[in-house]
């Protein structure tokens, strides 16, 4: 029983962690019409910066997160504004060039780290035990962090003006630049809140699980599979998404071990997409 | 008018057809009859759900109600190709044609999707030169003018060869004087295929040429039906457009 | 660019016809180097034809590894069963992942391309989880080695010569499929790529050729698949990672996405450049990323398609017939307006 509990609190955790990646990876899409192929790209430069501060540097680890995080905005934001805007909305250009993006991001972080796994290491260890519970208190510190930022990021998004703007560049482009909404200074800083929210995930969880050069590209699969499933472009739907799978995933590994896990989770976004093609919450899907 | 020999007998039919989109409802109990040959207008004011009674018909989306029916064969609900296929081809109002494509290549795919291969000669060059398409065969065809390409798009429609034709605002955005073509496009259609004719237009003027018969539709219901000179000229009708002028 | 039905495919043709000469290679030489960078061409080259088949509907089909994987496997496990035959394998390796295309089409061809990008990424990983999970058909994480090489009338093809030699004739089976599939299609496949709904509305059932291009992608896939056990007389999992699908859409990005000569160029060109980079294989990773990332922002036909607008620009200078032979084709920028 204990042990059903404890991987559902890790589940919680793993789903947080999924649904800033996820949301952020929505928002680009959603609002930009952006596959951010890069993202993977971000969040792991977002463990390698908090890592530089706080493990080579010195600073405290609260710190580095916190400048992690706003400087995988920045980098977002700078390259969308240079790089990405033109090509907004095409699918595949946009695709190409975060690939791109990604890749010359890999590089560099293997040109100033190296190829070898960084030893990042998690500020608070120990666990908390009640009654036979079991749960890190770095998975613990985690999922808090995570759940505020989604709670920001809900704010940001449902309740405030530019929010509100956001979500009508996503719903009708054309109406809302009618409407005076400018594109052009929306876009560039919604990439920016996007990565950052990769960003600070990464500084978060690579010191529980791995800090290395090549740790984005299960993300962007993650976040692929994640979004398929709530629906293109609904931040609800991946963010449901992201538990249904945070959940899933610390089950089977638990339980059932190794790739089948993985297995099982794909077999259940296919049947799902089977039964409803345009995933959890999403809109209608054209036929073709 | 002599229908052509290879159009089958039948009419396009729309049954109480509606359309709603969640709470939104675009239109409701819709029922008009275009008989084979025979041109029909629907005009209303913006927003009445002109546009989307079309995209219903063609397939592009699926009525929330209601029928459409070709000849004895019921096609509600079918695919837009599907139905293209079955002789029931669109037209769009903004300009569509492949545009980095030739004029030439743009006529050879719309031949080449054609469900019905064979048939009369429907003298397109001639229409081509008509026109002013000709001269500009080996153009892309997002170079042309305007005017053009929407004409382009007509023929590549008329190359399909259609049983019936729905027409979205064939003349929005062309000149005065190059609106008569569509009078010279609807005849050849008729001409060499039958083809019946559905035209949403806003021009009062090439309506009341082009339609012996007409649906107002105001609202997403239909407000009255008949001939133009009588429809145009009720109080109930003439409200609807209050504040709406016409199209130059 | 303006398209031109004959251009194209007079450098498809030349796409083919560039791969005969390859069959003097094993002839000319017997440098190991030289047989290893024709193999890797050739065989990247077959699996970037297949992301090109796609491509030509603005599809971006990430299958390209699982289906090559399928290919491989299946060849294996018909030559573990018995027979070796070239033609049995070859067939096996195309039919195979054809068989598996219908399915898996019939299920994300109809919705949005956005959704095909997404589920064919997805579907690398199962496949190689399922390779994982199925040892005793696939060997599993050991993979199927010791596999004899495939034969001809009786005889192994075992020889390093013979062994590139059935790389390159696959390689040109699997070119002239793609021609033959791209060349019967074209006009319904540049007509979805460019307007799907206008096709749609002429008649064009979009899916019905959405599935011809799958299923033939994932045939010319499984081609190189084999090739590339074939070589190694292995089937193995890692040769099938689902990054390496990257390499594939790199090389027909940076070549030219609009016709088979730019999967060759690119081909050539990137898998000799990371060959040079060999000892540093990151540094071959960033160049490949600048490469995308110039090809999206300043030359979208790729090499090929910047190399035609030059030549359209000198042949207009010159006020002559730039490529085309035909008196009665035009240039767009030839014409004076």
């Amino acid at each position: 029983m204990e042990s059903i509990i404890s991987t559902g609190l890790i589940g919680l955790s793993l789903g947080t962690q999924y649904a800033l990646i996820s949301i952020g990876f929505t928002l680009i899409f959603g609002i930009l019409g952006v596959i951010n192929f890069a993202h993977g790209g971000f969040y792991i430069l977002g463990g390698y910066v908090a890592f530089t501060l706080s493990h080579t540097l010195g600073l405290p680890y609260v710190a580095a997160v916190v400048i992690a995080t706003l400087a995988t905005g920045v980098l977002g934001y700078v390259i969308e504004f240079v790089l990405v805007d033109k090509h907004v909305n095409d699918h595949i250009a946009t695709m190409i060039l975060t690939l791109g993006i990604y890749l010359v991001m890999t590089t560099g972080i293997i040109g100033v780290y190296g190829p070898e796994p960084a030893e990042f290491t998690f500020p608070v260890s120990g666990a908390w035990r009640s009654g036979g519970v079991y749960m890190p208190y770095s998975n613990l510190i985690v999922f808090v962090v995570c759940t505020l930022a989604i709670a920001g990021v809900y704010y940001l998004i449902f309740k405030t003006r530019y929010g509100i703007a956001l979500r009508a560049m996503a719903d009708d482009r054309a109406v809302a630049t009618a409407q005076g909404i400018r594109p052009s200074r929306m876009f560039p800083l919604a990439f920016g809140i996007a990565t950052s929210l990769a960003g600070l995930t990464g500084a978060l969880v690579t010191p529980i699980l791995a800090l290395e050069p090549h740790g984005g590209e299960a993300v962007v699969t993650k976040a692929f599979i994640i979004v398929i499933l709530g629906g293109l472009g609904s931040v609800g739907g991946a963010t449901v998404a992201a538990f249904i799978v945070g959940m899933v995933e610390s089950y089977t590994s638990v339980y059932f071990g190794g790739s089948k896990g993985a297995l099982a989770l794909f077999v259940l976004v296919l049947v799902i997409l089977l039964v409803r093609p345009s995933g959890l919450m999403g809109r209608e899907t054209r036929k073709a | 008018m002599k229908p052509a020999l290879n159009t089958a007998s039948g009419s396009l039919r729309v049954e109480a057809l509606a359309k709603h989109f969640g709470g939104l409802k675009v239109f409701d109990g819709i029922s008009f009859t275009v008989p084979p040959g025979e041109v029909l207008g629907v005009i209303g004011p913006n927003g009445a759900g002109k546009t989307t009674l079309i995209n219903v018909m063609c397939g592009m989306l699926a009525p929330t109600s209601g029928r459409v029916v070709l000849g004895d064969h019921d096609i509600t609900g079918k695919s837009f190709h599907a139905i293209s296929q079955l002789g029931v081809v669109r037209s769009f109002q903004q300009t569509n044609t492949f545009r980095s494509a030739s004029v030439e290549e743009n006529l050879f795919r719309a031949e080449r999707f054609s469900a019905a291969r064979r048939g009369p000669d429907l003298g397109l060059p001639a229409l081509l030169e008509e026109f002013g398409l000709a001269r500009h065969l080996h153009e892309p065809s997002d170079k042309l003018p305007y005017g053009l390409q929407k004409m382009l798009g007509l023929v590549m429609v008329l190359a399909v060869r259609p049983r019936f034709l729905l027409l979205d605002e064939p003349v929005a955005g062309l000149e005065r004087r190059e609106r008569t073509q569509l009078d010279r496009f609807v005849e050849h259609a008729r001409e060499k295929l039958g083809c019946g004719v559905l035209i949403v237009e806003h021009d009062m003027e090439l309506v009341r040429r082009l339609c012996p018969q007409i649906v107002v539709l105001e609202a997403g219901r239909l407000l009255a039906s008949g001939a133009p000179d009588e429809v145009l000229s009720r109080r109930d009708v003439i409200d609807a457009y209050l504040g709406a002028t016409e199209e130059e | 660019m303006q398209l031109n039905r004959r251009r194209e495919l007079s450098l498809d043709l030349w796409a083919v016809l560039l791969l005969f000469p390859l069959i003097a290679v094993p002839f000319l030489t017997n440098n190991s180097l030289v047989y290893s960078l024709t193999h890797q061409v050739v065989i990247g080259l077959v699996a970037t034809l297949g992301v090109y088949i796609m491509l030509r509907m603005d599809l971006l089909a990430f299958t390209v590894p699982a289906f090559m994987a399928i290919g491989g496997y299946a060849a294996a496990i018909v030559t573990k069963s018995g027979s070796s035959n070239l033609l049995l394998l070859m067939a096996a390796a195309f039919v195979v992942p054809a068989l598996f295309a219908i399915p898996l089409g019939a299920l994300v061809l109809r919705l949005k391309g956005t959704y095909f990008i997404f589920i064919t990424y997805i579907f690398n990983e199962i496949l190689q989880l399922l390779i994982f999970e199925t040892p005793t058909l696939t060997g599993g994480s050991d993979g199927i080695a010791g596999l004899p090489p495939a034969a001809m009338f009786g005889i192994e093809l075992s020889s390093p010569r013979m062994l590139l030699l059935v790389t390159i004739t696959v390689g040109i089976v699997a070119a002239l499929a793609t021609l033959a599939v791209t060349h019967r299609f074209r006009p319904e496949f540049s007509s979805i790529e460019e307007n799907e709904t206008l096709a749609q509305s002429l008649g064009v059932a979009v899916w019905k050729y959405r599935s011809i291009g799958f299923i033939a992608s994932a045939g010319v896939s499984g081609l190189a698949g084999f090739a590339l056990v074939n070589q190694l007389s292995t089937a193995h999992p890692s040769s099938f990672a689902s990054f390496s699908a990257i390499n594939y859409i790199a090389y027909v990005f940076v070549g030219g996405r609009r016709t088979m000569l730019g999967p060759v160029v690119g081909t050539v060109l990137l898998v000799s450049m990371s060959n040079a980079f060999s000892s540093q294989a990151q540094y071959s990773s960033a160049l490949f990323g600048l490469l995308l990332i110039a090809v999206v922002t300043i030359a979208p036909g790729g090499l090929v398609g910047t190399g035609q607008r030059l030549v359209a620009a000198l042949g207009s200078r010159f006020r002559g017939k730039a490529l085309a032979s035909e008196p009665n084709k035009t240039h767009a920028n030839g014409e004076h307006v």
